[in-house]
């Protein structure tokens, strides 16, 4: 209602917080991850492990853009990763076979309780909810 | 790891998660309660790791020893960090009442962290 503060809401303000925690567990979780399995075994999946690092760079940027407030960068990082996991999600779902491990994407995040799906989502209401007016 | 170990931190974890979405449900910035609580929960944590890294030391063999102890690791480290960001006092704003679900989601993290420990353990203990 009478909003004094001038300019825009930070992205880190308040539940903001909350959603740069997850973004940033899920960065470390998917580089992580995807550094061991190119490290150890990539020749058994490369297509797979390097979508693996991927989606760890995408969640890496995104932590980064929305801890920092760059906004064009969060929007393109969080609506990458919107792709992403739709992209991969349905590709995983149609042509199982092609993929023999698990990625952070497949199935639209089926192994993180399906939380890389509904990130992005939150991640954008938030940039939206937070933008400048 | 030691089956029994494992059952406290999870239950502890949780208790953690719990506490720190009431923290964020009762519209109170982290205080000093949130920061014991964290800090005996990142102890156990820490004792669960050096029990389990002096077992992979000494002898026992996993199918995934390095993704075994990155996660080591991090079941140790994401709790404290998270302390951190969720008390941290911003050029905007103080510590608010969302920093007790940073913490919350950090404790559920690691809880999936300790769970995916038990079960590297249990598949490549020999």
């Amino acid at each position: 209602m009478s909003d004094q503060v001038s300019g825009p809401r930070a992205t880190r303000s308040g539940p903001g917080r909350v959603l740069i925690a997850v973004y940033a567990i899920f960065a470390l979780s998917a580089t992580a991850r995807a550094v061991v399995q190119i490290a150890t075994k990539f020749d058994q999946a490369p297509l797979a492990y390097l979508l693996s690092a991927l989606a760890g760079v995408v969640y890496i940027v995104a932590t980064f853009a929305l801890a920092r407030g760059i906004r064009p960068l969060a929007w393109g990082a969080v609506g990458f990763e919107l792709l992403g996991v739709l992209a991969v999600g349905t590709f995983t779902l149609v042509a199982a076979g092609d993929f023999p491990d698990d990625t952070v994407w497949s199935i639209y995040g089926r192994g993180y309780g399906f939380v890389p799906l509904v990130l992005p989502l939150v991640g954008l209401w938030w940039l939206r909810h937070t933008r400048p007016r | 790891m030691i089956g029994s170990l494992v059952v406290v931190v999870l239950v502890v974890t949780a208790v953690l998660a719990i506490y720190g979405i009431a923290i964020t449900i009762a519209n109170r910035p982290p205080g000093r309660a949130l920061r014991i609580a964290v800090g005996a929960t990142v102890a156990l944590l820490a004792v669960q790791a050096v029990i389990a890294a002096i077992r992979v030391f000494s002898g026992v063999t996993l199918e995934e020893t390095s993704t075994f102890l990155i996660y080591l690791v991090v079941s140790v480290l994401v709790l404290p960090i998270a302390l951190q960001f969720a008390t941290a006092a911003d050029e905007d704003e103080g510590p608010t009442r969302w920093g007790g679900l940073v913490v919350a989601v950090a404790a559920v993290a690691t809880a999936v962290a300790v769970l995916r420990l038990q079960g590297l353990w249990a598949a490549g203990g020999v």
